[in-house]
C-alpha cells in the first residue's frame, strides 16, 4: 500500500505489514463496515451481483498467481473450478459431509488435479501451455459427464446448502456474507503468499525461467506450486458457486469463462488489486451491457443487442492490451501516487 | 492534468453505470410485466430472437384488442397494461440469477428461463420467491421438484417415445428393431439416457445397441458415429439435437447412403429443439425420411388458427421484418401462458394485491385446457406436478421436401412410471 512521503518506518515488521498506517487500518475497518452494512441497503439483486463478484475475485487471484505472478498460462481454469465443485457437491449430497470439511477437500483435489495437468508446463511454455491447459478443461468435463454415477453426468447434482451449526445459509445475505469472507482471507492469503520466497520465485520465472534456474530456483517445484495454489484457489471459488446455485452441473462451468477469467486479469492487471478490479469491472460491464441490450434492440432490431456482451467484453480487453496493458491496478497505482504529494501535483 | 481527466470522466462512467443497476420505482399506470431472461448470444440466439418478437407482437395486440386470441372470448383487464421485460443472459446461470433478480425487483411476477443450466442455478430461488417461469428447454430437470418452471412440449425422452411408438407401429419384420442413441455431446443430448427411457425401448420390444455423441455444433461431419450405427445394425437413430447438429448429421448419413429409402436403411428421429420447418427448408429431399417430435406447425399451414394468428401478427406489426424461425410459434405459446397466468391470478386477487405466489396457485396451476389454436399438439393444461402441459405429442416427417404431419401419440411421462 503506498505511503505519504512523510511515513517512516522503524523496524522490519513495520515495514512489512500489509496496514501500515492508522489511515490503513482506518481505511480497512471502514470498508469491512460498508460489506456488513451492504445488505441493509444493497437490492437482492446487488447482493447476488456482489456474491457472484466474489466468487470470480478468488478464482481470478488463483490464476493471478499462476498467470500473472508465475507466467504460466492457463486458458483451462474454469475445468479447475469444476474440480472443486463437484468434489465438494459429491462429498456433501452423497456423502453427507459438512461442507466445511468438504471444502478444504474440494481445493486440495483441485490443487491435485492442477498439479497433473501443470506437469506439461515443465516442459512446455506459451501457446503449447495454452493448448495443454484447454486440454485440461475439455479432460476435465469429459470425466464428470462419464462419471455419471457419481457425478449425476449430464443431470447434474443438487447440492445442499452450507450450515453453521444449524442454521443453513441459504438467504442471499448470508451467502453473501460467506463468500465476502472467503473473498478477503483468500485476497489476504494472496498477498502474503506473493510476498514469500515462493511469491519471488514466481517473479524470476515470469520474468525469465532461465535465468531465474541459473540463480537456483527450482523450475519444476515452483512451476507446480504456482499451479497447485492457482487451482486450489480455483477449486474454493468452484465449491462456493455451486453451493450458491444448489446444484452442480457442468453447463456451469463453460470453457469460455476461462477466457474471461483471464480478460478480467488483464483489465485489472496482475497485482493484488488487478483481479478485484478486473472482476468488479467486467461484471458490472456485463451488467451495464445486459440493461442497454434491450433499449437497442428496442430501437434498432433484436438482433442488434445479440451478442453485445461479448463484442463490449472483447472490445474493452483489446483497448486495455493496447492502451493500458498493466491493467486498471496500475491506473490506481497512478492515482494513489498523485496524490502522495498532494497538493502539490505529481506528473510522471 | 490530462491524466487526471480521464480518471475524472472514467469515475463519472463507472458511477453512472452502477446508478443503473439500483431498481427503479414502478410507474403509476397499471402494469404488470412478461418476458424475463433471453439468450440473444450464444447457440440459441437465433430461435430466441424470434421468440423476443413473438413475445413484442403478443404484448402489442393484448395490449390494443384487450383479448387474449381470435378464438378465445376471454378478454384482458381493459384497465391494465402489459409491458415486456427480457434481459439476455448469453445462456449464463450467474447472469441468468442477476437478471432474475433484476426483473423480480421492477415487479415481475412472472419469468422466462432460457435454458436448462439457468432452470438448474435458478430452480430453488424460484420455488422460494414462488415464481412461476416458463421455458423453452424441456429437459427431465424440469419434472424433478419443485416444480414452478413450465414448458409447453413434451421433455425429450417423451418426444423420443413417441417416435418410438410411431416407428414400432410401422415396424413389420419378426426381429426386434435395434435402436441407439445418436445425440449432441452435451447436457440437452445426454438428458434422453435416461433409465426410464431405456427402460421404455425394452418394454416396446426395441433391442437396444448402445450410444453416439455428436458435438452439438459439428465441426466435422459424423463419419465415425453413423458408420458405429451402420456396423451395429442399427435401425432407429433417437437423438436431441439443435438444427446445426441435426442437418450436418444427417447430411452425411445420405452421403453414407443411410437413410429410410437409402441403401442402408434407418430412421433418424430428433426430439424438439431438431425444428422440422428449419430443416425443411435447408435440407430439401435430402432430408427425407427425418422424424422431429414435439414440434410446432410450420408457419405456411394457415389452416392452424394459431398460425394463421401469428402471420396475420406479423402482416400487422413488422411487414418489412417478418421472423420465419419457427421459435416464432413457441414465443408466442409462452407469452400466451404467461398473460393466462396473470389473468387468472387476476380473477381471484386484484391488481393491487397481486403477489408472485397468487400468480403461481391461482394462475399458472390452474391453466386448464388453454386453447393455443393449435399451436402446441393440444390445449395446455398445468398444476401441481404437471409441467409439461401436454399429454399428446405430435410428430411430423419430411417426406419430399415437405413437412408431413404423422400424427399425434400419447406422452408417456416417463419420469412419472
Amino acid at each position: 500500500m503506498a505511503l505519504r512521503s512523510h511515513t517512516f518506518h522503524e523496524n522490519y515488521g513495520q515495514d512489512m505489514a500489509i496496514f501500515r498506517t492508522k489511515l490503513h487500518w482506518g481505511i480497512l475497518l471502514v470498508f469491512l463496515i460498508f460489506l456488513l452494512a451492504c445488505p441493509l441497503f444493497l437490492s437482492d439483486r446487488m447482493l447476488t451481483l456482489m456474491t457472484m463478484i466474489g466468487i470470480a475475485i478468488i478464482s481470478v487471484h488463483g490464476l493471478n498467481i499462476l498467470t500473472g505472478y508465475c507466467g504460466q498460462i492457463s486458458i483451462g481454469h474454469v475445468g479447475f473450478m469444476a474440480v472443486g465443485a463437484y468434489v465438494s457437491a459429491i462429498l456433501t449430497a452423497k456423502l453427507g459431509w459438512s461442507f466445511w470439511t468438504a471444502l478444504p477437500c474440494a481445493a486440495m483435489a483441485a490443487g491435485i488435479v492442477g498439479l497433473i495437468f501443470g506437469l506439461p508446463s515443465l516442459k512446455i511454455r506459451g501457446f503449447y501451455l495454452i493448448m495443454a491447459t484447454i486440454a485440461a478443461h475439455f479432460i476435465i468435463i469429459w470425466f464428470i459427464l462419464q462419471l455419471q454415477n457419481l457425478t449425476g453426468g449430464a443431470d447434474g447434482l443438487a447440492v445442499p446448502k452450507p450450515k453453521i451449526g444449524s442454521i443453513v445459509l441459504k438467504s442471499k445475505i448470508s451467502y453473501f456474507y460467506l463468500v465476502m469472507t472467503f473473498t478477503c482471507l483468500a485476497t489476504l492469503v494472496a498477498k502474503n503468499i506473493v510476498r514469500t520466497r515462493a511469491g519471488r520465485a514466481f517473479v524470476a520465472i515470469r520474468d525469465n525461467d532461465l535465468a531465474a534456474e541459473v540463480m537456483g530456483i527450482s523450475l519444476w517445484s515452483y512451476k507446480l506450486q504456482a499451479f497447485f495454489i492457482g487451482c486450489v484457489y480455483a477449486g474454493v471459488a468452484g465449491a462456493l458457486l455451486v453451493h450458491y446455485y444448489g446444484f452442480a452441473s457442468v453447463d456451469q462451468f463453460p470453457f469460455m469463462d476461462s477466457v474471461w477469467y483471464l480478460g478480467m486479469l488483464i483489465v485489472g492487471g496482475s497485482n493484488i488489486t488487478g483481479p478485484i478490479l478486473g472482476a468488479v469491472s467486467l461484471k458490472l460491464l456485463d451488467e451495464l451491457v445486459t440493461i442497454v441490450g434491450p433499449v437497442l434492440s428496442a430501437a434498432v432490431a433484436a438482433q442488434a443487442a445479440a451478442s453485445l456482451a461479448l463484442i463490449t467484453r472483447g472490445l474493452v480487453i483489446i483497448l486495455f492490451l493496447i492502451f493500458e496493458p498493466r491493467g486498471l491496478d496500475h491506473r490506481w497505482g497512478m492515482i494513489k501516487a498523485y496524490y502522495r504529494l498532494w497538493p502539490f501535483s505529481h506528473e510522471e | 492534468m490530462a491524466k487526471m481527466r480521464w480518471v475524472i470522466v472514467a469515475s463519472v462512467l463507472i458511477m453512472l453505470a452502477i446508478s443503473s443497476l439500483f431498481p427503479c420505482s414502478a410507474g403509476a399506470a397499471k402494469k404488470l410485466f412478461i418476458g424475463g431472461s433471453m439468450a440473444l448470444t450464444g447457440a440459441y440466439a437465433e430461435d430466441v430472437a424470434a421468440i423476443l418478437a413473438a413475445f413484442e407482437d403478443y404484448v402489442q395486440y393484448v395490449n390494443e384488442a384487450k383479448r387474449l386470441a381470435p378464438w378465445r372470448n376471454e378478454t384482458f383487464p381493459s384497465d391494465i397494461t402489459l409491458e415486456m421485460l427480457w434481459r439476455d443472459d448469453e445462456l449464463k446461470p450467474a447472469k441468468a440469477m442477476s437478471i432474475y433478480e433484476e426483473l423480480k425487483s421492477k415487479g415481475m411476477l412472472v419469468f422466462r428461463v432460457s435454458g436448462l443450466p439457468q432452470a438448474m442455478a435458478l430452480k430453488d430461488r424460484l420455488n422460494e420467491d414462488s415464481m412461476g417461469a416458463t421455458c423453452m428447454a424441456a429437459g427431465p430437470i424440469l419434472l424433478k421438484p419443485p416444480q414452478t418452471i413450465f414448458t409447453y412440449y413434451p421433455i425429450y425422452t417423451d418426444d423420443l417415445a413417441a417416435i418410438a411408438d410411431w416407428f414400432k407401429e410401422k415396424w413389420n419384420e419378426t426381429r426386434k428393431p435395434r435402436v441407439a442413441y445418436l445425440t449432441a455431446d452435451n447436457a440437452l443430448g445426454k438428458a434422453i439416457e435416461a433409465p426410464e427411457m431405456g427402460a421404455y425401448l425394452k418394454k416396446a420390444g426395441y433391442e437396444f445397441a448402445g450410444s453416439q455423441y455428436v458435438p452439438l455444433v459439428p465441426t466435422s461431419p459424423p463419419t465415425t458415429q453413423l458408420m458405429w450405427l451402420k456396423q451395429n445394425k442399427v435401425d432407429l437413430a433417437l437423438g436431441a439435437m439443435v438444427n446445426p447438429g441435426s442437418q450436418p448429421t444427417i447430411k452425411e448419413a445420405v452421403r453414407l447412403g443411410m437413410g429410410p429409402q437409402l441403401e442402408y436403411r434407418i430412421t433418424f428421429g430428433m426430439a424438439t429443439p431438431s425444428h422440422l420447418p428449419v430443416f425443411a427448408p435447408a435440407m430439401g429431399e435430402l432430408g427425407n425420411g427425418f422424424v422431429v417430435a414435439g414440434g410446432f406447425p410450420p408457419l405456411d399451414d394457415t389452416s392452424t388458427p394459431g398460425i394463421k394468428f401469428c402471420n396475420d401478427l406479423q402482416q400487422k406489426l413488422r411487414p418489412d421484418k417478418r421472423v420465419t424461425h419457427i421459435m416464432y410459434v413457441g414465443g408466442m405459446l409462452e407469452a400466451m401462458i404467461q398473460v393466462e397466468a396473470l389473468r387468472l391470478a387476476l380473477q381471484e386477487a386484484p391488481f393491487e394485491k397481486l403477489t408472485r405466489a397468487d400468480v403461481l396457485k391461482h394462475g399458472f396451476y390452474k391453466i386448464k385446457s388453454l386453447d393455443t389454436g393449435g399451436l402446441s399438439s393440444m390445449p395446455l393444461t398445468y398444476g401441481p406436478g404437471k409441467i409439461e402441459g401436454v399429454d399428446m405429442v405430435r410428430v411430423d416427417q419430411l417426406q419430399k421436401g415437405k413437412i408431413v404431419k404423422l400424427g399425434v401419440w400419447p406422452c408417456h411421462h416417463l419420469y412419472e412410471h
